[in-house]
C-alpha cells in the first residue's frame, strides 16, 4: 500500500487525453459544421473536464491495482515453472486475462 | 469564413501534434518511474525479480490503461451531464469485475471517513465554496 501512482502525474494524462479529444472535436466541427450536435459535446472551449480530488485518488488505486495485478499473476507463473524472474512468456501467459478483468 | 478556419487548423495542427506527442512522452516516462516502483516492491514480496523489457511492457500496458480510463471517464460524467469526474465514475469504469469494483468501493469509503468531520460541517454551511475547494479546475490548453 505503501507505494503508489502520484494523483498530479495521473491528473496531467487525463488532462492529456482531454484535451486531445477536445481538439479533435473541434476539427469535426470545423470541418462538418455539427453544431447543434457537437453542441452538447466536450468541444466548447469554456467547459473543460474536471476531476474530484478524491476520483483521482480512486483513480490511482485502480492504476495500482492494474500493475499489481500483473506483477503478482506473471509471478505465480513464473513460480510454477520454477524461476525467479518474469520473463515474456509468463506476462503473455496472462496477458488475456487481465485485460478482461480491467 | 469556415474555410479560413479551417486552414488555420490544419496549420496548427503539425505543431499542436508534435507538442501532443512530446507532452505524452514526458508524461510516459514519469508514469514509468512509478509504475517500475510499484511492480518492483510487488515483486518483491513475491520473491521475484521483473526483466527490463516485461517491465517497460508493464508500465506501457498501464499507461495505455490510464488513457482508456480517462476517456472512458470523461464520458460517464458527460453522461451523467456533469463535468466533473467524481468516484462514482471511476467506480462505475470497473463494473465488469465485481471484485475489483468492491475493493474500489471500500477504498472510496475510506477515503470518505478521511475527510475531515470539520469539513462536511463547512460543505453543509457553504455548499459553492466546499465544491470549488473539492474539484481541480483544468486549464483549456
Amino acid at each position: 500500500m505503501d507505494d503508489t501512482f502520484d494523483p498530479d502525474l495521473i491528473h496531467a494524462i487525463f488532462k492529456l487525453v482531454w484535451s486531445r479529444r477536445a481538439h479533435e472535436c473541434e476539427r469535426n466541427e470545423g470541418t462538418e459544421a455539427l453544431e447543434s450536435e457537437v453542441g452538447a459535446g466536450t468541444s466548447k472551449k469554456n467547459r473543460p473536464t474536471s476531476v474530484n480530488a478524491n476520483a483521482l485518488k480512486l483513480s490511482c488505486e485502480l492504476l495500482r491495482v492494474f500493475v499489481t495485478e500483473a506483477v503478482q499473476r506473471a509471478a505465480t507463473i513464473a513460480e510454477a515453472e520454477g524461476v525467479s524472474k518474469i520473463e515474456a512468456t509468463h506476462l503473455e501467459r496472462i496477458l488475456p486475462q487481465l485485460l478482461l478483468d480491467f | 469564413m469556415e474555410e479560413g478556419e479551417g486552414e488555420g487548423v490544419i496549420g496548427s495542427d503539425v505543431v499542436e501534434r508534435e507538442e501532443d506527442e512530446a507532452a505524452t512522452e514526458l508524461l510516459r516516462d514519469r508514469f514509468r518511474l512509478c509504475t517500475i516502483s510499484i511492480a518492483e516492491a510487488e515483486a518483491k514480496r513475491n520473491d521475484m525479480e521483473v526483466s527490463q523489457p516485461i517491465m517497460a511492457c508493464i508500465s506501457d500496458l498501464a499507461f495505455k490503461f490510464a488513457e482508456e480510463l480517462a476517456k472512458d471517464l470523461e464520458l460517464f460524467a458527460q453522461h451523467a451531464g456533469r463535468k466533473s469526474v467524481n468516484m462514482e465514475d471511476v467506480i462505475l469504469s470497473a463494473h465488469r469485475n465485481k471484485h475489483l469494483a468492491t475493493s474500489l468501493r471500500s477504498f472510496c469509503n475510506d477515503l470518505k471517513a478521511k475527510e475531515p468531520q470539520s469539513d462536511r460541517k463547512r460543505k453543509k454551511g457553504s455548499k459553492k465554496e466546499g465544491k470549488a475547494a473539492a474539484v481541480i479546475h483544468i486549464p483549456d490548453i
